[in-house]
């Protein structure tokens, strides 16, 4: 019996048959208005966190909207999903027991035009204030075709930033248009001379509408689009894309694609955080301890055009497998290789961590309290620099990882040195699993026939930046809605936290040390 | 008499004029080479501003004469300064000409209708930086007049063309070991004056830490070029200061040509070696916390202190 189903049954006090597993990875709990606020309650002191929310239309005969709150409780494998049919266009605000509810919410009022009752944040996420009224593209009904913009914008949709008010208090706005080369992002700080008192960030300047764009599709269609949530996160969000299609599919895929698919998405968590750790030096002005980061990430980018085709894993991954297979000869060269990389890297490191000047920049600045954590529910290396051990691979073990188990370590400063060692151990532990994928390779086909089936499915993996949710339900063959929730979405609330009483110039450190993605963002 | 003005004049500006750039790519070279780049050509800095001065003049309409007198004072307070500091050739000395209270007032000018020009134009960065150099500055400049106090007492003269003539006369006062003293004081006031790692990132894309940078960010065009000459002039010349203090041997004080000529070739290759060491010394050092830069001033401060404790007490 699943330990999920008896720990509910036990919290909720609800009989088995209430309780229905899906596809080994959820178990998903119908729910009705007079239980909705009991059972959040419970959950919420029994300590589940809320790990993703969204809402379906016509996913079944009887109801017309549904919401899906998706829950984790830690050292428990699977999920639970509360599915929560709603007869009106609205619903009770969860936002006061699960803070992170807030921007789900937020995001479901303008996909759906769902009024979330009780809630303290009615303002519009993702479609700014130049979207008409009464426009919801998420629904069925909303066909994809031209929109007239609001060209002046009424004063009660017009954006509220929270607004503090005391004697020598100002507001600096940055973004969304910046100096450098980056995504777009605004924020807004609010400062009394140098340090900071507030800060409110403000995304989706650049909103694909990726979810809306797969329904209809075929799902060997919709795999570019999980393909282009986030650049750096290619392969962990085409590896949680293709592994819900196998899943609903029933398929098992052959072991040596499990494992070259384990080989790419390290090697993406490798590339993805030396780009950040090469960064933070940068932001202090210590290029010379960055250079020898940003040579051994240009080394992986290359090796990965060389596995795969792509430096960034586009078009290496398939539903079924692989698209390629990669040579032995290949492989053997990679782990050689790699024991070179890992002694160059941690000379890097040494070298960096020996410099009283960028310790002193890194130590104890931007700070992420422990408390923030769960009801946040941030994760990756930001969660672990804080003191939480939260990774997919580990609590929800996928592919490859419920045999290779990565190890992770915390640590409880939660500054930005914590989250530059974090990344360090989480880079030189990530070399070990790829050497220990490559000598343990089996051979054999790397791709299987899919033999695509229709239902609902869950899948979550662990991306360089923490946990990435994919939601697809197909039907007839088609999408028929395609949910995708990256680490980033509910990482960035973390900046605003960990800003509160720094000064204005650690600003960019602080967000270069967690590098969070806008376009995973913003899909 | 009149004749070895002219001499100075044309040398003084000339030099500077001609050479401040190439510096600013010299420092950018050795750190280019620290990181293990190849780095911007050595005469890209000259590039960049012959393409600045072709290029139109864009002012925000938010913004009034401040903004567009603010260049022209700058480029015209550093050439005065610039007549201030003989490099290689030191002519007798003129009344007022050459003190260096007024030379550091016009340094002062100078940063005043930055700051201005920084806020005039009502951008968010803008305003911070110029609050930013602002505090730096009343930080920075007791330490610089502390420096000059102190070599007043060592020199018993505020002239700067004194100076320099009772060292080229006598070199070996550069000896003094308090001086030396005064060389890190002076050493740690160039590397903020011209915005330099660990006070400012002359090269950072990151509006929010600049201090420099964000005070010129709207300038455009032959503004930006003329500002852009103006802190490449600042930074030539408080490294002659620090040369021609402390390691002035070859400047003469005969107007004749090989003793100009050898003075000059010894000159660039002294301002060479100082432009390596600034380089080197930003490679290896992060920027510090804005709120700890006092310390760094405090030490220029504290030096120079000591050395006119030294001058005073110790015959």
């Amino acid at each position: 019996m699943n330990e999920l189903i008896l720990l509910c049954q036990k919290i909720l006090n609800l009989p088995a048959e209430r309780f229905a597993e899906n596809q080994d990875e959820e178990v998903i709990l119908q729910i009705d208005d007079n239980e909705f606020e009991k059972i959040m309650s419970l959950l919420y002191d029994a300590e589940f966190t809320l790990a993703c929310m969204f809402a379906t239309e016509n996913i079944d005969e009887k109801s017309n909207l549904t919401l899906f709150y998706i829950f984790e409780k830690s050292r428990c494998h699977n999920f639970l999903a509360l599915k929560y049919n709603i007869s009106a266009d609205k619903a009770p605000s969860v936002a006061m027991t699960f803070p992170t509810a807030s921007l789900y919410e937020r995001e479901i009022r303008d996909g759906f035009g769902i009024e979330f009752e009780y809630s303290k944040d009615t303002r519009r996420l993702f479609l700014h204030e130049n979207y008409p009224v009464q426009f919801h593209p998420l629904r069925k009904s909303f066909r994809n075709g031209q929109t007239v913009p609001n060209v002046t914008v009424p004063p009660d949709e017009e954006y509220k930033f929270r607004e503090v008010h005391s004697e020598g208090i100002y507001q600096i706005p940055v973004g969304p248009v910046h100096a450098g080369i980056i995504e777009p992002g605004h924020f807004r700080f609010s400062v009394i001379g140098e340090a900071i008192y507030n800060l409110e960030i403000r995304m989706f300047w650049k909103h694909r509408g990726i979810e809306k764009l797969a329904e209809g599709k075929n799902p060997t269609q919709a795999l570019a689009l999980a393909e282009a949530i986030s650049g750096d996160e290619t392969a962990a969000n085409s590896w949680a894309y293709c592994m819900a299609i196998e899943r609903l599919s029933g398929l098992k895929i052959p072991p040596r694609a499990e494992h070259i698919r384990l080989i790419f998405a390290e090697m993406e968590r490798i590339y993805a955080l030396l780009g950040d750790m090469a960064g933070m030096p940068i932001d202090v002005a210590y290029p010379v301890g960055a250079s020898p980061i940003f040579n051994l990430r240009e080394e992986i980018l290359r090796w990965n055009g060389k596995l795969s085709g792509s430096r960034f894993y586009k078009g290496s991954f398939t539903i079924g497998g692989m698209k390629n297979d990669v040579s032995t000869e290949l492989l053997h060269e990679l782990s050689q290789y790699l024991v070179s990389f890992s002694s160059r890297f941690h000379d890097a490191v040494q070298h960096l961590l020996a410099q009283p000047s960028v310790i002193d920049r890194f130590e104890p600045t931007g700070r992420v309290k422990k408390e923030l954590i769960a009801p946040m529910n941030i994760t990756g290396p930001i969660a672990q620099a804080s003191g939480v051990p939260r990774d997919v691979r580990i609590d929800h073990p996928y592919g490859l990882y419920a045999k290779l188990i990565p190890e992770i370590k915390t640590l409880d400063g939660g500054d930005v040195l914590c989250r530059f060692k974090i990344k360090a151990g989480i880079i030189q532990h990530s070399t070990h699993l790829i050497s220990q994928a490559i000598r343990e390779m089996p051979g054999g086909n790397v791709c299987a026939e899919p033999k695509l089936r229709d239902g609902t499915v869950l899948s979550v993996v662990e991306s360089c930046r923490g946990q990435n949710v994919h939601w697809v339900s197909i039907r007839h063959g088609l999408i028929e809605r395609y949910k995708v929730r990256t680490a980033s979405f509910c990482n960035w609330p973390a900046i605003e936290f960990a800003v509160q009483d720094e000064i204005v110039p650690d600003f960019p450190l602080i967000n270069k040390s967690m590098n969070l993605s806008y376009a995973g963002t913003d899909l | 008499m009149i004749i070895q003005y002219f001499v100075y004049l044309f040398l003084n500006l000339g030099l500077i004029i001609a050479l401040a750039p190439f510096f600013i790519s010299l420092i950018k070279k050795v750190k280019a080479y620290a990181q293990g780049r190849r780095g911007p050509s050595i005469i890209q800095t000259y590039r960049n501003l012959i393409k600045l001065l072709k290029k139109e003049v864009i002012y925000s309409p938010n913004s009034s004469w401040i903004m567009q007198i603010s260049p022209y004072i700058n480029i015209v307070c550093m050439l005065v300064a610039v007549l201030f500091v003989p490099l290689v050739f030191i002519p007798e000395q003129q009344n007022w000409f050459g003190n260096v209270i007024l030379f550091l007032y016009i340094f002062a000018m100078a940063r005043f209708f930055m700051a201005l020009a920084g806020l005039d134009a009502g951008s968010t960065f803008g305003g911070m930086g110029s609050s930013r150099e602002m505090t730096l500055s009343s930080l920075a400049e007791p330490a610089t007049i502390l420096i000059f106090a102190a070599l007043a007492f060592v020199y018993h003269t505020t002239n700067l063309f004194d100076v320099f003539r009772t060292i080229s006369i006598s070199p070996l006062l550069a000896f003094n070991p308090s001086l030396m003293l005064l060389a890190i004081s002076l050493f740690i006031i160039l590397i903020a004056e011209s915005a330099r790692v660990p006070v400012d990132n002359p090269e950072t894309h990151l509006e929010l830490t600049m201090v420099h940078e964000a005070m010129i960010l709207e300038q455009s065009g032959r503004n930006l070029a003329l500002m852009e000459m103006s802190s490449a002039i600042k930074q030539m010349l408080l490294m002659s200061v620090l040369i021609n203090i402390f390691f002035p041997w070859g400047n003469t004080t005969f107007l004749s040509f090989p003793a100009i000529g050898l003075s000059l070739v010894l000159f660039i290759i002294k301002c060479v070696i100082l432009a390596l060491v600034i380089g080197l010394f930003e490679s290896f050092i992060a920027k510090m916390r804005l709120f700890r830069l006092p310390n760094f001033f405090v030490i220029a401060a504290a030096l120079a202190f000591i050395t006119i404790i030294l001058e005073v007490f110790v015959p």
